[in-house]
């Protein structure tokens, strides 16, 4: 079975696009000076339109996770983790962390993570998380 | 504020379709198990029905998105049915609709069938959208049980709870369940269970072991709903009256600006609070007899002891263990087996809980009777931890 994809929408096309591009975008508000995800087109704080796109630093840490054992129909046969990261801009994000043992030694609460993607058709490439390198 | 719903509407009939994987049986033939039932029980005649409300979620049959599937299958006459929908709590909403129907003065008597046949799906879980709303646009990459699951690593890291003492308190609540689905004839899994079997089961995510998760199912449930006034009339005594409806939607505090842990059900909190106050129950760890909640994953139960207020936050896996929940402790919760073991098609399920409060509390429940029940809660959740919809209802005796 495919893996099961987003397709994006114009709320959320400067997102994937972005994640296509290699690059995570987050939403802020002109009004709050919030950051926010997931993409909308006004502040969910305030309820403001004056939002901008920018590109986040990809830079997280790691809130909580789960090991899922036994996947979805559509990702595959092998345990792999479940995260919730918080981003350096201060969104959290539910993710897969990829590039380590999906064990509880290897996956330690706030390792820092960078993002990485994982491309998973010519439209969409998804953000997953991985150690920090260095 | 409103004034309520507490006491302006009694349930005189109620029914329920054997649960389970139902292929001798299409959504047709489950709907008219449950009705017939429910028919037979308030004694009435199908003229007497003002109006319905039909609940089913994932799967559409006969003609679709509207009334007719219920109103065809039923060969109702010609009266108003309503199609609802909200997620897994979608059998709690179609009793909500039926009964400020009555309260309303809107319908005399009004009727409320629930429907689910999930198996013919083919796949254990449930369907997995893939397109055009939020969700698949965000999160592509969990399961239900893994959304489940994190609730058990926030609650451990909140509480200071132990894996082993976690898991065991887990364990526990599955046990439970089969013990008292082992005493239902209508449900999908009769059999016991040993703790030993559930911590050794296949893990699913973890702390989340097969035990620890619901299966689904296909079945049907449905009430009648009148008025107290027009239930004496029809002969009925010792009603069972509505005291409480509530429903809380989750608005997005739970996914932004992170002042949510995880650990718990926002919505639930606000929905019990609410429920509490419209039933003027004031301690509910006395006052409640008996608890359907919906327990989807035993984690999701666990916490939700604590999210109605029943056990004190980070002291509900202590309540458990000691066997505050089972079928002879303080408040039994999921005396029918529950969604693990009556099952779980998902627009009957919130009916299904109020069929067993109401069988309890007319001394009609067999080997499963509880002594002297006078007020029971039912919690009927739809969605995720971070996104759902929570619908908390209490019935009970006249005069309670």
């Amino acid at each position: 079975m495919d893996r099961i994809l987003p397709q994006p929408t114009p709320e959320t096309r400067h997102f994937w696009e972005g994640c296509k591009e290699g690059e995570l975008r987050l939403q802020r508000c002109a009004a709050c000076a919030k950051s926010y995800f997931p993409p909308r087109p006004f502040c969910p704080g305030c309820g403001s339109r004056e939002v901008e796109v920018y590109p986040a630093s990809g830079r997280a840490s790691l809130y909580s996770y789960v090991i899922n054992h036994r996947p979805r129909p559509d990702m595959g046969a092998e345990p792999h983790s479940i995260a919730v990261v918080t981003l350096e801009e201060g969104p959290r994000m539910m993710t897969n962390i990829t590039g380590c043992p999906q064990t509880p030694e290897a996956l330690q609460l706030d390792m820092p993570l960078e993002v990485t993607f994982l491309k998973a058709s010519d439209e969409i490439s998804l953000p997953l998380f991985q150690p920090a390198k260095g | 504020m409103a004034s309520g719903i507490k006491d302006k509407v009694a349930v005189i009939g109620m029914g329920c379709s054997k649960f389970g994987e139902r292929w001798d049986a299409g959504p047709d033939e489950l709907m008219v198990e449950a009705y017939l039932e429910a028919m037979a029980d308030a004694g009435i005649e199908p003229t007497q029905l003002d109006a319905a409300w039909f609940s089913t979620h994932v799967d559409e049959f006969g003609t679709g998105k509207g009334g007719t599937p219920l109103s065809i299958a039923l060969r109702l006459p010609n009266i108003a049915v309503t199609r609802v929908e909200n997620f897994c709590a979608s059998g709690s909403e179609a009793f909500r609709g039926a009964v400020y129907a009555v309260a309303a003065g809107a319908a005399d008597i009004a009727l409320a069938v629930g429907v689910e046949k999930l198996k013919d799906t083919g796949y254990g879980g449930l369907p997995v959208a893939n397109a055009g709303t939020l969700s698949p646009q965000v999160a592509p990459n969990g399961s239900a049980p893994g959304n489940f699951a994190q609730l058990a690593s926030a609650y451990r890291s909140k509480h200071g709870v132990s894996r082993e003492d976690l898991k065991r308190a887990i364990a526990h609540v599955s046990v439970k369940s089969h013990a008292n689905g082992a005493k239902n004839r209508k449900a999908h899994l009769q059999k016991p269970v040993t703790e030993e079997q559930v911590l050794n089961a296949p893990m699913i995510a973890e702390p989340l072991g097969l035990f620890d998760c619901c299966g689904v199912s296909d079945g049907a449930a449905a009430a009648i709903v009148t008025t107290p006034e027009i239930a004496r009339s029809l002969g009925k005594h010792d009603l069972v009256m509505v005291k409480a409806l509530q429903l809380s939607v989750s608005n997005g505090y739970e996914s932004q600006f992170n002042a949510w842990d995880g650990s718990y059900f926002h919505t639930a909190r606000i929905a019990a609070k609410k429920a509490y106050r419209e039933a003027g129950v004031e301690d509910p760890r006395r006052q409640i007899s008996m608890m359907e909640v919906h327990d989807c994953f035993s984690i999701t139960e666990l916490v939700t002891m604590e999210d109605l207020f029943i056990s004190a936050e980070g002291q509900g896996w202590r309540d458990v263990l000691d066997g505050f929940y089972d079928a002879d402790g303080g408040v039994p919760c999921q005396i029918d087996g529950g969604l693990k073991c009556f099952g779980h098609p998902i627009g009957a399920s919130g009916l299904r809980m109020l069929y067993e409060m109401y069988l309890q509390l007319q001394g009609r429940a067999g080997e499963r009777q509880l002594a002297d029940p006078v007020l029971g809660m039912t919690h009927n959740l739809g969605g995720s931890p971070a996104s759902n919809v929570c619908s908390v209802a209490i019935v009970g005796r006249e005069g309670a």
